[in-house]
């Protein structure tokens, strides 16, 4: 009986003390979400003499070097651009996102090499704060970024202009009107079905289907990547030409070429567009900066490159060569991540991303070329959905919305007006097959 | 014949994959959310060495589409429509070549020594037979000799060919098939078959609950199977107009849409059982109903005259309808006049419309891990003529009508082809290339046979391409945008090929038993790919003939494209083969050597008719040198 009852006590005292270890890491866990979703919820940073409403140019950069990425304040410093300061505002991503990094927490590790990485079923895989004394800190940055809620499920840009400018005379010099659409088969949250897309023979982690609209010549130029769940693989990519009407398997592996004769590389969409293992990541540190986050509805607009019945319009660009959007920053909080690639003959020495903490998004990237000189720096703004497209609302998707790739060494530059659409309608799964290309071109 | 060297200009475009686009500025002239037209005015002007002005074309070409969405059972209902008209001013511009005042009289070679011995005669006075020809029917006036731009008569058979638009020369031009009038030739889209209605089609889906869909495309249309850009090995449900450009445009320029009615059952990822699935998979059904029409292989008189066919036919239609003088022919040195009905081409029996003449074909297409896989069967009409002989003419000794034993009388024929097929494309990692392969087995197909007493037989034949491209960065040339290397080998293998040793030289089939074609495109980028130089080649192993293709393309501005370029051939050009001289139809009067059998070849060869075919469309242009303009203006 007594033995029955010290028993009994020992059970109670087992359970007791699971039950506090586990409301201790309930609270733990509390804690990482809380830090990696809602960093703002308790606290607004702040920098001395930065407020909302003020205009930072030629003549008051100097004041706010510690914020501003040293390309883009070389810009200022030149009289090429000026940065309206707006409000910091959270862009919350979609609960079911946050919750299904709830559910997985702790449970997603990096194999032996880059590139590999095991337990991850959706959600951001790696929450916790990065620790300077991580090595692989950096990599899981950049896991964070690929499996970040970017588009969600899947949207479309819907359509996209591409405008090559000279950014001496302003002139522009081509303009490519694209739809673009996105569809993630692994990790999925919100739309049916979740959390995987099947059948999926090639475990398929996302797909990309581009379409170009204009100008006439190249109209349904087609273009679809299939990306494996498997970093180590790369990309299967068809191309189907307009003025050809033949479906082209692609050679992926040459991602750095310009695309389209653009500034841009394939490897440079979204942020980064290439594998984890192509990199090396190194984390550098965490700090507040002014990033391009605003709300599409608040701006002034290009009321002449798109019209639509939605009564929508895109981001109008100004500045040096017309190649700067005219869009409000916010001081938010930063992760500085330097990429440098891993094969010796990549025409870059390194990419310095800066990633937004909260959303894990690549607003700014700066790139050095070879020699190490500054080759070419990214913008992509961000829009709040809820101050965007109605059906954007509540989508929790910070919406790609603006971009603008400078070649500081060729004195030109590509930008982007998105008009970005979180609607499954848009993109359903038999969009992404190879047949679809056929189906489509005429 | 096959072989389809793919445009110059575009191809280049067509493999360099993403990087490669080369794109100009938005400028829709009308465009709503389901409805747009479009179009461009495009000059093409060439000039050929020794010729002059070989191309003014100007081309108009709308493009329109409306969209209606879902209509009853079906989704995505659309119908688009390509309206295209030219007019090319080289026969008005150049008419000494190539229109009215084309041609002039000609001298044939005549190489039998003493007491005949006359280097040259005028057409009209070769050694006339029992039944000869009148002049009065067929002057010597608006002729060339045949394969004059490429050689000399070199002791072969020779003979004239009328060169002049048919409303102007009649002679020579066969019923249906090559009888362009003036205004046919300067206003190619405007004809009987109404080829300015370039495509007019409607599109409709019908959607299943099991996520399939039934995807039609019914009308006036291109089908295109296939994976490879230069070489029709699969790529053959539409013909192709080679009087264009000979094998030098667009394929999609110049296929001959025709009335078709296509549907796919499209599936997309799909498990066929547990331990295969696809990541998409497709079946097809492709049933061309329309009236047959073959490849156009251009008139003699036009500018591109492949293989110059078109001259050769002419020559022999001329030869059927009116007799004439053929060189070097009796005695294999005698200049002989021929009379009408005794030999040459009688007619072109074109295929009528009835349901055994359409055409139908089968595709199951997909996509399996990294390869990309099609298997194709086809069962068509062929679109290159097949010269059959055997057919009643004239002794022109006796002036018996009969059908003789190897006699080079003929009609033309478009035989039953059934193909099938399949290719694959895949993605090798491990080098960064893509290489894709395409093959195709057909039988029906016929060729010309100097064994045979038809002259012509039939074989099996093999085809495949394999091909790779690479993007490889030359940082010496240009540090910031790769260069495309796009190689591929194209074989041919004609599997029941005849050829024998006869007394005076080989007979049987002209064409190469075996025979491979290489390219290579080299292209480069510029100015944020607004100026992009290239570099084709072409290289025929066993003609030993090579083009070369250099062209720049500017963009410059959103609607205008300006492309300089050259086209010059290097190598082997004429190329000899058993001519039939020495065939003996009217035995014993044309007997080569004492007791040869009737309807035998000695093998006694020359540069024409049938060394053509060991030549090839390369070296059979070898002296069409040209240098190009192009310039596009889009709307």
């Amino acid at each position: 009986m007594k033995k029955h009852h010290s028993q009994t006590l020992m059970r109670t005292l087992i359970a007791g003390a699971t039950a506090s270890l586990m409301a201790t890491a309930t609270v733990a866990d509390d804690a990482v979400i809380e830090e990696s979703f809602f960093p703002y919820r308790t606290e607004t940073p702040r920098f001395d003499g930065l407020s909302p409403g003020m205009v930072i140019n030629q003549n008051n950069v100097a004041q706010f070097k510690d914020v501003i990425d040293p390309a883009f304040y070389s810009f200022i410093e030149q009289g090429w651009t000026t940065i309206t300061v707006g409000e910091t505002t959270s862009f919350d991503l979609h609960p079911n996102y946050v919750e299904a990094t709830r559910a997985s927490l702790g449970q997603v590790s990096l194999g032996d090499q880059v590139g590999e990485i095991s337990g991850w079923q959706a959600g951001r895989p790696f929450p916790e704060e990065p620790n300077a004394d991580d090595p692989r800190a950096g990599e899981k940055l950049a896991w964070n970024y690929k499996y970040g809620y970017n588009w969600g499920d899947s949207a479309a840009i819907y359509p996209f202009y591409w405008k090559y400018r000279d950014m001496d005379s302003g002139d522009v010099e081509r303009t490519i009107k694209f739809n673009f659409h996105f569809l993630n088969y692994m990790g999925r949250v919100i739309q049916e079905p979740t959390p995987e897309i099947t059948p999926n023979p090639s475990e398929l982690f996302r797909a990309i289907y581009v379409q170009v609209l204009d100008p006439s010549d190249v109209r349904n130029t087609q273009l679809l990547i299939h990306r494996a769940s498997d970093d180590l693989k790369r990309d299967n990519s068809w191309l189907y030409l307009g003025f050809q009407r033949r479906v082209r398997r692609l050679a992926t592996g040459q991602v750095t070429d310009a695309f389209l004769g653009s500034d841009l590389m394939i490897e440079d969409f979204e942020g980064y567009n290439g594998r984890i293992s192509d990199m090396n990541w190194a984390y550098k540190g965490t700090r507040y900066m002014l990033m391009p986050f605003y709300n599409h509805n608040d701006l002034t607009l290009d009321t002449e490159t798109h019209q639509d019945d939605d009564g929508y319009q895109v981001v109008a660009f100004g500045g040096q060569g017309g190649c700067f959007p005219n869009i409000t920053w916010q001081l938010r909080k930063v992760y500085e991540v330097e990429a440098s690639p891993a094969d010796e003959s990549h025409p870059l020495s390194r990419r310095v991303h800066f990633m937004d903490a909260q959303t894990f998004t690549i607003p700014r990237t700066v790139a050095y070329d070879r020699k190490g000189s500054l080759w070419k720096t990214f913008t992509i703004g961000q829009a709040h959905p809820d101050h965007h497209l109605p059906a954007n609302e509540g989508s929790g998707v910070s919406i790609d919305d603006s971009f603008s790739m400078i070649d500081v060494q060729a004195s030109h530059c590509t930008t982007g007006q998105f008009k970005g659409q979180v609607d499954p309608q848009l993109s359903p799964t038999n969009m992404f097959n190879v047949q679809h290309l056929r189906a489509t071109g005429s | 014949m096959q072989t389809k060297i793919k445009g110059m200009s575009l191809w280049c475009a067509a493999i360099t994959g993403v990087t490669g686009l080369s794109l100009v500025t938005l400028s829709p002239a009308i465009a709503s959310e389901d409805a747009r037209i479009d179009g461009y005015y495009e000059n093409a002007t060439y000039a050929r060495d020794g010729v002059g002005l070989s191309k003014f074309r100007n081309t108009i070409q709308l493009e329109g589409e409306k969209q209606f969405g879902d209509v009853g059972l079906f989704s995505n209902v659309s119908v688009n429509a390509t309206l295209r008209g030219s007019y090319d001013g080289v026969y008005d511009l150049n008419d000494d070549e190539y229109g009215r005042n084309a041609g002039g009289p000609i001298l044939l070679q005549d190489t039998a020594p003493a007491p005949f011995a006359a280097p040259f005669v005028p057409h009209g006075e070769g050694l006339e037979l029992p039944n000869t020809f009148d002049t009065a029917n067929n002057p010597n006036d608006g002729m060339i000799v045949l394969g004059e731009n490429l050689h000399d008569q070199a002791g072969g058979v020779a003979f004239g060919v009328p060169v002049r638009p048919c409303d102007e020369d009649d002679r020579g031009c066969i019923d249906d098939y090559l009888d362009k009038d003036t205004n046919d030739l300067r206003f190619q889209e405007f004809n009987d078959r109404l080829d300015f209605i370039r495509e007019l089609y409607v599109d409709f889906d019908l959607n299943f609950d099991s996520g399939n869909t039934l995807s039609t495309r019914l009308g006036k249309q291109q089908v295109i199977w296939g994976r490879t850009d230069l070489f029709r090995v699969l790529d053959v449900i539409n013909p192709v107009d080679y009087s264009r450009n000979n094998i030098y445009d667009e394929l999609e320029d110049i296929r001959i849409p025709m009335w078709i009615l296509k549907t796919d059952y499209r599936m997309g990822p799909t498990e066929v059982f547990d331990g295969l699935a696809f990541d998409d998979l497709n079946f097809q059904v492709v049933w061309n109903f329309d009236e047959f029409r073959p490849h156009d292989i251009g008139q003699c008189g036009q500018p591109n005259v492949i293989l110059d066919a078109g001259c050769f036919f002419r020559g022999m239609n001329n030869l059927w309808e009116n007799g004439g003088t053929v060189a070097n022919f009796a005695n294999g040195s005698i200049a002989t006049d021929f009379g009408p009905g005794q030999i040459g081409i009688r007619q072109a029996n074109l295929p009528s419309w009835k349901l055994s003449n359409t055409q139908l074909g089968l595709k199951m297409e997909g996509v399996y891990g990294d390869l990309g896989f099609s298997l194709n069967a086809l069962t068509y009409r062929s679109q290159l003529p097949s010269l059959h002989g055997g057919i009643p003419a004239q002794n022109g000794f006796t002036g018996e009508t009969a059908v003789w034993p190897s006699l080079i009388a003929f009609d033309i024929h478009f035989p039953r082809v059934n193909l099938v097929g399949g290719s694959l494309d895949y993605y090798a990692q491990s080098i960064d290339t893509v290489v894709r392969v395409e093959t195709a087995y057909t039988s029906g197909e016929e060729f010309a046979n100097t064994l045979r007493k038809e002259l012509y037989s039939e074989s099996d034949v093999l085809r495949y391409v394999v091909g790779a491209d690479k993007n490889i960065f030359l940082p010496f040339l240009n540090e910031r945008r790769a260069f495309l290397f796009s190689g591929q080998i194209f074989g041919q293998h004609i599997l029941d090929h005849e050829r024998e040793q006869r007394l005076l030289g080989e007979a049987g089939i002209p064409d190469w038993e075996h025979n491979w074609i290489g390219t290579l495109l080299i292209k480069g980028w510029w100015m944020n790919d607004r100026l992009s130089p290239q570099l084709i080649t072409a290289h025929d192993f066993r003609a030993q003939a090579t083009t070369l293709a250099p062209s720049v393309e500017w963009l410059a501005s959103d609607s205008l494209k300006v492309t300089a370029g050259a086209n010059i051939k290097v190598g082997d050009g004429a190329r000899q083969f058993d001519d039939c001289r020495t065939c003996n139809p009217w035995d014993p009067f044309t007997q080569a050597y004492p007791g040869q059998p009737a309807g035998e070849s000695a093998g006694l060869g020359g540069l024409e008719p049938l060394g053509r075919f060991k030549s090839g469309p390369i070296g059979m242009a070898q002296e069409e040198d040209e240098i190009q303009l192009t310039v596009r203006y889009s709307f």
